[in-house]
């Protein structure tokens, strides 16, 4: 057995020990975000435009992850909307950072892994590089988004005559409390991902000047700061709806009485 | 504030003089011919050239006026088309006369305009939060730097032993900046550091059992020393926030039950524990999937363009950045287990003072 098969039974196992159905719900929903995943890269290659490729398979992902997680369906109702609001509002922001800075493709630090093969294949790396950073922030917005929306609908289970203006509080208030957290662990998987990118550049005594106009550095830049502005995004835009919906709730009530 | 960031952006915008490597500004262009390329692979594409006319915008050369040809095709591989007004980086050669060749884009000012909005909505939105959010990242990138600097004076050697101290440094830092200083905060930390290092340690042993089949370290990007280490270096630097989130939530999450319910014993503490990990650790593990296998997208696109099989394209590109989830995977989950576990054992005794 390879060593990756017995990496996933290990985590199976334990992911069954720690949660139970719920443990195996969430192993499989990293199972098929794989294969949805090598999927879409496999569709692009056919020659699909990269750009419609990714939107569709972020779409499906972000329902994937959120559906599948242990949220209340009224919850994840919410989570999904927000994501949704949030990936196009990062879509834009992509789209112009990626045409702005001319990023995508490949830098001179990658002509080592590319000797022998060829490039020019007629299919928009600029593109592959807006999906690239689209994909890298679809955990970090679900994530965060499923925190706020399954804390907001417990506080509405658990206190019905909560106002609409209450609850954008308490909204903001566990944003606060989950922001650093959820920026740390996005944080360090952006660093552990590219310690060897630092590593590289470090050892090629590149002046700063170098470096930050340097279009590998750029594009991991950019990628940590689209994540992170959709991190910041999605608990306002969270907390917006469920307080919008729950309004409707109260107005409808006063409409029968 | 929106007014200094402005000004900011123009201020960049107008830096070349700040730059050693000399940069022309582009005033007109003219389209030379086009032509189409195909590859052994029958990958079609077209390769066109543009003769840019532009001024040196600082160095010894200031002012004088230039034509550089820059050839680019539609996939933009490794190259890129120029727009008048832009400023590009040049390698000036004297010889036999001033002549220039065309090296990249200046790519400071989009990235400065990202990294303004990024504090922006940090600030405005979180407020004091964000504030504290920024300083951490500060203190972090700051050691991260600091561990590369001493990786490169130490040329490599012991890595592992490098970035495990710097992991612990960082885990003793953010947990005190988020909990504070108390018993919590150890604990917390504790639950971290077992199953960050159980999740590494079981991997090893897997990897060494099956002989690392499946895993190619000689598919590592950017590499300038030995991979494995720099490997499981990256996987510890990697889960840690996850990690710490996860602990942090179960740890505070059961230190407030115990004090609403000061007669629950420790199996059901446990329980509790796992329950609330339960419901993060799915959502949580896609993160860190998605941050480790987006980035490999374009390179895995190439090798199925080259004529190479799903199987050696994954296995050249993705194995790591699989290897690299599950390892992490594992670590979290392991953290709700440690989490859960090293609580019970301390508030079943009552011992919640510090809480």
């Amino acid at each position: 057995m390879g060593s990756i098969t017995v990496l996933w039974l290990i985590l199976l196992i334990l992911m069954l020990v720690v949660g139970g159905q719920e443990g195996v719900s969430a192993f499989l929903s990293l199972l098929v975000n794989f294969g949805i995943l090598f999927f879409a890269i496999v569709l692009i290659s056919f020659q699909l435009n990269p750009l419609v490729v990714g939107i569709v398979a972020s779409v499906v992902l972000l329902a994937i992850t959120i559906f599948w997680s242990s949220a209340s369906d009224e919850a994840s109702m919410v989570a999904f909307g927000a994501s949704l609001v949030v990936l196009l509002i990062l879509l834009i922001l992509i789209v112009v950072i990626t045409k702005w800075a001319a990023l995508g493709g490949f830098g001179l630090e990658d002509s080592d892994e590319l000797e022998g093969l060829s490039i020019l294949l007629g299919i928009s790396f600029q593109q592959v590089a807006m999906v690239t950073a689209l994909l890298s922030s679809l955990g970090a917005i679900s994530e965060a988004a499923i925190a706020i929306a399954s804390g907001l609908t417990e506080i509405t289970a658990q206190h019905p005559q909560i106002t609409a203006s209450q609850l954008r509080k308490d909204g903001s208030q566990i944003g606060q409390q989950i922001i650093g957290t959820a920026l740390n662990t996005l944080f360090f998987g952006f660093f552990g991902s590219s310690l060897g990118l630092f590593i590289w550049l470090n050892s090629l005594n590149y002046s700063w000047g170098v470096i930050i106009n340097d279009k590998v550095f750029v594009t991991e830049l950019v990628a940590i700061l689209i994540a992170l502005l959709g991190v910041i995004l999605i608990i306002p835009m969270t907390t917006i709806i469920i307080s919008r919906r729950w309004q409707n709730k109260i107005n409808k009530q006063k409409d029968h009485h | 504030m929106v007014v200094l960031a402005i000004i900011s952006l123009i201020l960049v915008n107008h830096d070349d003089e700040l730059y050693q490597q000399p940069l022309f500004k582009i005033t007109k262009i003219s389209q030379a011919h086009s032509q189409k390329v195909v590859d052994d692979f029958n990958n079609v594409d077209h390769e066109h050239s543009q003769l840019l006319t532009g001024v040196i915008t600082n160095g010894e050369y200031q002012g004088k006026q230039l034509r550089v040809t820059n050839t680019y095709s539609d996939s933009r591989g490794l190259d890129q088309p120029y727009r008048i007004g832009e400023h590009v980086f040049i390698t000036l050669h004297t010889k036999p006369r001033l002549h220039a060749t065309v090296k990249g884009a200046k790519r400071d000012t989009p990235i400065w305009f990202l990294t303004v909005l990024a504090l922006m909505v940090m600030l405005f939105g979180l407020k004091s939060g964000g504030l504290l959010a920024i300083i951490s990242i500060l203190i972090n990138t700051g050691l991260f730097i600091v561990a590369i600097k001493i990786n490169a004076a130490k040329s490599g050697d012991h890595v592992i032993l490098l970035f495990a101290t710097l992991a612990l440094i960082f885990c003793f830092i953010t947990l005190w900046l988020v909990i504070g200083w108390n018993r919590q905060m150890l604990i917390t930390m504790a639950a971290v550091v077992l199953a960050t290092g159980v999740a590494v340690g079981l991997s090893q042993l897997v990897i060494v059992m099956t002989d690392a089949k499946g895993i190619y370290y000689e598919s590592m990007a950017y590499v300038t020393q030995p991979p494995k280490p720099l490997f499981v270096a990256q996987v510890l630097i990697g889960v840690l926030g996850a990690a710490m989130d996860v602990a942090t939530d179960i740890i505070a999450s059961l230190v407030a039950l115990k004090q609403e319910r000061p007669e629950l014993t420790g199996r059901q503490i446990y329980r509790s524990g796992n329950q609330i990990g339960r419901a993060i650790m799915g959502p949580l593990v896609n993160v860190l999937f998605f941050i480790f296998m987006a980035a490999t997208l374009p390179m895995t696109l190439v090798y199925l363009r080259n004529g190479n099989t799903w199987v050696y394209s994954f296995a050249m590109n993705m194995s790591l950045g699989m290897a690299s989830t599950l390892i992490s995977a594992i670590g979290i989950v392991l953290t709700v287990i440690f989490a859960s576990l090293l609580t019970s054992w301390w508030l079943k005794t009552g011992g919640s003072e510090n809480g």
